[in-house]
């Protein structure tokens, strides 16, 4: 799996397999945490079959990104046009989460396939969600509109205590990310990532991809803001985002894309730790191979006290040697 | 937030199946089967990997090793397609392939949970009996890989032992026996080896532990082989699927099974059951009949002679030579609370069987004693504890656990690990009775 995909599989399944199993059921309460902090808590009770309480609460926000009644610019619009009368928002939220809403099950479509799309969708609640005020200013890109608040910085939620800056423009949208890691290797992996990135735009194949520059210094764009929210150890990731790339079915790959860009750094530095693991283990193992073909036979088998006998083990049986 | 205050990831990866999920919840958010499909086409140099090799497996796919799948997906792949290969990375309860271990994390990380590793505390399971290098292993793994902020390592029967004992107090109204001593006998049944294990005041005695060399795979084998004998039309790749699938629905343990023949000649109608499905290659549906495998099945641990000719003790007296094996002034305590855990557990009247034939066992002897010292020893009470999370008990045991304020101090942190090595990992509290 390359890209991160948008619906949370947990609460997908649980949307479905109530869906499915109708009147009969027991009670659910789970809390799930997703990754930047998203927290989700579902529940359900066999008092109330037809209806099923969602609470999502996001990562704190830093103090240059605003927030609406703690959810971000256009949210409740999205909510609502993306899921109609089968979510209702209660206002206030539940204790401790910035968002609660309650889905009605009796309203959704008979349809299978319109159902499940539905479905999906109310499980991809945090694109929704995080992803309303980018949504916002890439429709405007796509309709070729004067956005209202064009030539101005904009910054917006990406992790807790960070945030990632938009600047628009008429005919195309550049977007900086800080990139922070914790760990150094995971920061001199990332580097090296994101330079490959930057790299791989080159070759042909790809001419129709946003443009995608890496510096470690701060890009220009950023002139205006605090010093604090431009210490990145890993560099500043510019993409610059024109009108082809948002039109119709692309603006909400897009919008997710950029959303989960950390993520999906930090994914993949890990993978390729992992892949590197797997190369360290192969050579590791052949490396024992080649001693042991130094040694003699007869040094391999050597003769326990009371005449039984143990071949020396390889790398590769450790595991299953006790039985 | 620091990673305290969010919820701990328990993780419990059996041979079978692996359960994930939050702490604090109480059942798992998934639980998949453990393997992985992965497309093998570029992994299948046997000599060093040579700068070659790498620049054509990049020129052939750019991220090649993405390419892999794990739980259901990667099952439903593998038949859909023949470019993937199937691997368990977990054999008998250990882990022996640490390649294939490490991409089913991930993923399971990732994809499923979807949560970033760096930010929780992680609290993952062991088999009571596996090496101190393979949980050096899992650390190492945990820690460079995941920078998890925390690891511990636990040992299985543990916390199927606490699992029990929650759950008793959740539905008992009496606070009379809510010190939880964490005494007993953890019998856990799962995919594969099934081991008894008795747990003193919430550490494993180590030397008393027994293994029973058949589990749920097995159970599965034995009645895709009754079926098979009896001549029913099985599609043979299907074969030990629908017999898994047989088991789970149909299967129940019988109390005697001589009566339990009788019983199945006498009202076949009430006791034979049919299953209908298509078969896969020609799209033609069939029926087979299911009669005797129902309670033949499970019985394999009552008489495993019946199964296989190399193994004739049965598991109610394996669990008896565990409890003798273990000090005199625990075995008392031990009988009195056989707690049950793992899958294979769940067939129907399976606990009042086993508290039947052990209790047979012990009045024996305690007859015997009488009769020989002239003695009138109080009689052993035999109690074999059942409970509906059976199968996922020691992830529930786990989220308890884990939920528990204390548990992050007991936790590996990576700051031993950056300090000491991945050496830390290797004791487990619980053989060393810390708590």
């Amino acid at each position: 799996m390359i890209l991160l995909q948008s619906p949370s599989r947990f609460l997908l399944r649980i949307l479905q397999d109530r869906v499915i199993s109708g009147e009969k059921g027991m009670d659910i309460d789970c809390h799930t945490v997703e990754f930047d902090d998203v927290r989700y808590h579902i529940q359900f009770s066999m008092r109330n079959p037809k209806v099923m309480v969602l609470s999502v609460a996001l990562p704190l926000p830093p103090p240059e990104a605003i927030l609406y009644d703690g959810l971000p610019l256009g949210a409740i619009e999205a909510i609502k046009t993306a899921y109609g009368p089968v979510v209702q928002i209660l206002d206030p939220p539940k204790d401790g989460f910035d968002l609660t809403m309650k889905i009605n099950l009796t309203k959704l479509p008979p349809d299978e396939e319109q159902r499940n799309s539905i479905l999906t969708q109310i499980a991809s609640i945090r694109e929704v969600v995080l992803g309303a005020p980018l949504k916002l200013l890439l429709k405007h890109l796509a309709s070729r509109a004067v956005a209202p608040n064009v030539d101005k910085l904009v910054a917006l939620v990406h992790r807790p205590n960070e945030s990632f800056f938009l600047a628009p423009q008429a005919d195309k949208v550049t977007i900086v990310y800080p990139m922070r890691f914790q760990d150094s290797i995971d920061i001199v992996l990332a580097t090296s990532f994101l330079q490959e990135f930057v790299e791989a735009r080159r070759t042909a194949a790809l001419n129709n991809v946003p443009s995608c520059m890496w510096s470690p210094a701060p890009p220009l764009e950023l002139k205006g803001v605090s010093a604090d929210a431009l210490n990145a150890n890993a560099g500043f990731v510019t993409f610059v985002v024109y009108p082809r790339h948002v039109e119709g079915k692309k603006l909400d790959r897009t919008v997710w894309n950029l959303l989960t860009f950390h993520a999906y750094v930090s994914y993949h530095v890990k993978c390729s730790e992992g892949f590197m693991h797997t190369r360290m283990r192969r050579r590791v193992e052949s490396l024992i191979q080649a001693l042991d073909r130094a040694k003699s036979d007869a040094e391999k088998l050597k003769k326990l006290v009371n005449g039984g006998s143990f071949k020396r083990l390889s790398l590769k049986n450790e595991g299953d040697s006790r039985f | 937030m620091d990673a305290t205050a969010r919820p701990a990831i328990v993780i419990d990866n059996g041979t079978g199946y692996s359960k994930l999920g939050f702490s604090g919840n109480s059942e798992p958010s998934f639980t998949l089967p453990t393997v992985v499909a992965a497309n093998e086409s570029f992994l299948d140099q046997t000599e060093l990997l040579s700068s070659s090799n790498w620049i054509a497996q990049y020129n052939a796919g750019i991220m090649a090793d993405l390419d892999f799948f794990i739980g259901d997906e990667a099952l439903s792949r593998f038949r859909s397609s023949g470019l993937y290969t199937l691997r368990s990375p977990i054999r008998h309860g250990q882990v022996h392939d640490w390649d294939t271990m490490e991409r089913f994390w991930q993923q399971c990380i990732f994809n499923y949970l979807r949560c970033n590793p760096e930010e929780h505390y992680f609290l993952l399971t062991d088999s009571p009996v596996s090496t101190p290098e393979s949980r050096e292993c899992t650390g190492e793994i945990m820690f460079e890989t995941f920078n998890v902020p925390g690891l511990y390592i636990s040992v299985q029967s543990v916390l199927s032992l606490s699992a029990g004992y929650a759950y008793l107090k959740s539905i008992s109204d009496d606070d009379s026996d809510t010190t939880s001593d964490m005494t007993g006998v953890v019998v856990d049944i799962g995919d594969g080896a099934p081991q008894v294990v008795p747990v003193v005041n919430g550490y494993v005695i180590g030397s008393s532990i027994k293994s029973f060399p058949f589990s749920g795979s097995d159970v599965t084998q034995f009645v895709s082989q009754l079926l098979q004998e009896r001549g029913e039309l099985l599609p043979p790749e299907d074969s030990l699927d629908i017999s898994r699938k047989v088991k789970e629905m149909y299967c129940y343990t019988c109390s005697d099974i001589v009566k339990e023949f009788k019983k199945h000649d006498k009202k076949p109608d009430k006791y034979i059951k049919h299953w209908t499905a298509v078969k896969p290659k020609t799209g033609v549906p069939y029926t087979i009949d299911i009669g005797y495998e129902r309670f033949l099945g499970p019985e394999i641990f009552f008489n495993p002679e019946i199964y296989s000719a190399d193994f004739s003790t049965p598991l109610p007296e394996l669990i008896d030579n565990c409890v003798q094996s273990a000090p005199i002034d625990t075995r008392r305590a031990l009988y009195k609370n056989i707690v049950l855990s793992g899958g294979s557990t769940m067939f129907k009247d399976f606990h009042k069987r086993l508290q039947n034939d052990i209790k047979k066992i012990v009045d024996e002897r305690v007859a015997a004693t009488n009769a020989r010292h002239r003695v009138e020893v109080k009689p052993i009470e035999v109690n074999v504890v059942a409970h509906p999370i059976q199968s996922y008990a020691v992830w529930f045991g786990g989220s308890v656990a884990a939920s528990n304020p204390e548990f992050f101090e007991f936790c590996h942190t990576k700051e031993e690990y950056e300090e000491h090595g991945a050496s830390i990992c290797r004791t487990s509290p619980v053989f060393k009775g810390m708590y």
